[in-house]
């Protein structure tokens, strides 16, 4: 016998409402001070189940959990009856004594299981000599998510109180299992996330990019964000964000699979309106969430960008001669809202050294802010940011949570074409179907410091031989890359290709024609043969200097 | 995904006109070889390769005419080439001294006169 329970005995009635109010308030002070302690499930409800046994004087407790979407429990946890959860002990709801409770969502007590009608389930009961019992249901938003009982080895009236006391206990314990629940989802949801965004974005001639994604402070909160880069037949290639409605597992799980749907339609049509609005069809027959996204293409010959916006908040352009504008001119509903939709898109054009920035609300909605104030701020941060596309996803996801950390995830991609006189610097795959864009970024390199048709047509002649040269090198599986890298120093554009394969002299007539038209075109053509690769480095003075 | 180059093949009476428009480099030549030389019959008297709209031909581009000229000339066809002077095309041209190999004409007429004329058998063109 507890001391608690002798000074109850011995009180007057009145002065034990009171005692036993206080007594109460410190047992359930005793369980809340538990649920505060223990971040891990496991540990928190072995610590309950411990302190409730105390505070009941009861012999066993377990926590039985709802499963299989309110079909079955499941032992979670136990005490005095701890092989309860080593078998895995399971039972459907509206059976036995657990079950029972599940199902009516009412305490339950038994006095005396030996001259009960209500028969357990749970060998485990007899095994041990469990007599009595009391069970209530945990309840979380009005959903019956367990069970959680206590037993005595001898039979026992378990009086008004002790149902009350338990109740208690079981609403704290229903909060921190399901908190614990959505903070271990969430952590999946975040690794789920992440493991759907691409791990790095492909190195395109031309372009920089850069990407961030950011992760909702509240753990609860994550999930449905994503950016992606496809690459499309050359010389295209496509570019998403997206945010799915809704946070954890289930919006990061159709992230995926709008991702893949996405990338397969992308494929299929060179239509960014057709892309979405397929999406949206395959959405609505899927009954799915509600998304919003944008989806552009972008050719890297003509450097037009196509888009369009399912509901996805507006494109921001950022101009070589530093004017940033949203781009307004076409939308739509976000997708999975039901009734066929065609979108439509909007067509611009990129010039040297500009910038794209798509992003999704996370970026640019607070609470209490209207959202007009929102894409106000991130153009004038955008704009006080470094061009460096890496540093400006840095600058500008920094800076617009600088205040509050993000309420929601927040994803940013930034698409910039490489700058007006810019060393050109690119890696490329060794491929023939790259030939066409290495030559239409020569002639912009070439044309962007100031040479004319016959520099532009000369250096795209002459590099693309290197290139082709270089491709047909004995290439290994290992490093099949390209490395063009351009300067211009006096009026005098230089160009080298480098790659990493072994020099075979020029084979038949067609290689053997190749270095000549070099020579035809350049002032100076020379080819380093070295361990490591080959590298051809061409010059001619720009005649058409402006 | 619009190609890089673009091939029409018509008859011009007993003469086969290939126009071939965009660019030719590595990435496509096969396919356009493969295409050229499966347009002309063995009744073809020749072949004339209108370049006016290529905007761009490399080495490999200028094998597959050196290629060509050759196979025909086995066929005892022949192949000529309709080239606008001074373009792009005309100096890369120039820089393999393709004249010297396979007859340039600067306008297609010419080009198709010159055929017809290398033989009298027929005036239907």
């Amino acid at each position: 016998m507890t001391p608690d329970q002798t000074n109850r005995e011995r009180t007057a009635p009145g002065a034990l409402a009171a005692e036993e109010a206080v007594t109460r308030l410190e047992d359930v002070q005793r369980v809340t001070e538990a649920t505060l302690a223990y971040l891990d499930l496991d540990d928190l409800l072995t610590e309950l189940l411990d302190r409730v046994t105390d505070i009941l004087d009861a012999d066993t407790a377990a926590v039985l959990l709802v499963e299989d979407g309110g079909r079955t429990l499941a032992a979670r946890a136990a005490k005095g009856l701890e092989e309860e959860v080593e078998r895995r002990f399971r039972l459907p709801v509206g059976h036995g004594f657990a079950g029972r409770i599940a199902l009516t969502r009412e305490p339950l007590v038994i006095g005396d299981l030996e001259r009960s009608r209500i028969k357990p389930v749970n060998p485990l009961f007899q095994e041990k000599g469990v007599r009595a019992l009391l069970g209530v249901p945990l309840v979380v938003e009005g959903e019956v998510i367990g069970v959680l009982h206590v037993g005595t080895l001898t039979p026992r009236e378990f009086q008004e109180g002790d149902v009350e006391l338990l109740q208690l206990v079981a609403d704290r314990v229903a909060l921190s299992i399901e908190r614990s629940r959505l903070m271990v989802q969430g952590q999946i949801a975040e690794t789920l996330q992440r493991s759907l965004l691409p791990r790095k974005l492909p190195r395109v001639p031309g372009l920089r990019m850069a990407a961030r994604y950011l992760p909702a402070a509240e753990q609860s909160a994550i999930g449905g964000d994503w950016y992606d880069v496809i690459e499309l037949d050359s010389p295209c290639i496509g570019f998403v964000i997206g945010d799915v409605a809704g946070h954890g597992m289930a919006a990061a799980t159709f992230m995926g699979q709008l991702r893949s749907a996405i990338g397969a339609y992308a494929l299929d049509t060179m239509s960014p309106a057709e892309v979405l609005t397929k999406v949206a069809s395959f959405s609505d027959r899927m009954h799915s969430r509600m998304a919003t996204v944008i989806y552009a293409t972008l050719n890297l010959t003509t450097w037009e960008v196509r888009f369009a916006r399912a509901g996805h908040p507006y494109p921001l352009l950022l101009r070589a001669d530093g004017s940033r504008e949203y781009l307004t001119d076409v939308g739509g509903p976000p997708i999975g809202t039901g009734g066929r939709q065609a979108y439509e898109e909007q067509a611009i054009t990129l010039s040297p050294g500009e910038t794209l920035l798509l992003y999704t609300d996370g970026l640019i909605e607070r609470r209490g802010r209207q959202l007009a104030e929102g894409e106000a701020a991130l153009v004038e941060v955008a704009a006080g940011a470094p061009d460096e596309p890496e540093l400006m996803c840095e600058a500008v996801t920094a800076r617009l949570t600088e205040d509050n950390p993000p309420a929601d995830d927040i994803a940013v991609l930034v698409v910039q074409t490489v700058g007006l006189h810019e060393l050109l610097d690119v890696e490329v795959p060794a491929e023939p179907r790259q030939l066409a864009t290495i030559r239409q970024l020569i002639r912009r390199w070439v044309e962007a410091n100031g040479g004319g048709d016959d520099d532009c047509a000369a250096f795209a002649i002459a590099v693309s031989e290197a290139c082709a040269n270089a491709i047909e090198h004995a290439y290994g599986p290992q490093r099949a890359m390209i490395e063009v890298r351009a300067s211009l120093v006096d009026g005098v554009a230089a160009v080298s290709i480098g790659d990493w394969g072994t020099w075979r002299q020029p084979r038949g007539g067609n290689r053997g024609r190749g270095i000549p038209i070099m020579r035809e075109f350049m002032d100076d053509v020379s080819i380093e043969r070295a361990e490591r690769g080959t590298t051809v480095n061409l010059r001619r003075r720009l005649r058409e200097e402006r | 995904m619009p190609e890089l180059a673009r091939l029409s093949v018509e008859s011009k009476g007993d003469v086969e006109l290939a126009r071939v428009a965009g660019e030719v480099d590595a990435s496509n030549v096969d396919d356009l070889s493969q295409r050229l030389l499966a347009s002309v019959s063995n009744q073809a008297r020749g072949l004339v390769i209108d370049l006016r709209e290529t905007s761009y031909i490399d080495s490999s581009g200028i094998s597959l005419i050196f290629d060509a000229a050759a196979r025909l000339r086995n066929r005892r066809q022949e192949l000529r080439l309709v080239v606008t002077p001074r373009s792009f095309v005309g100096e890369v041209l120039a820089a393999v001294s393709m004249e010297q190999s396979v007859a340039i004409d600067p306008a297609l007429d010419e080009a198709l006169r010159a055929l017809g004329d290398s033989d009298s058998d027929s005036e239907s063109a």
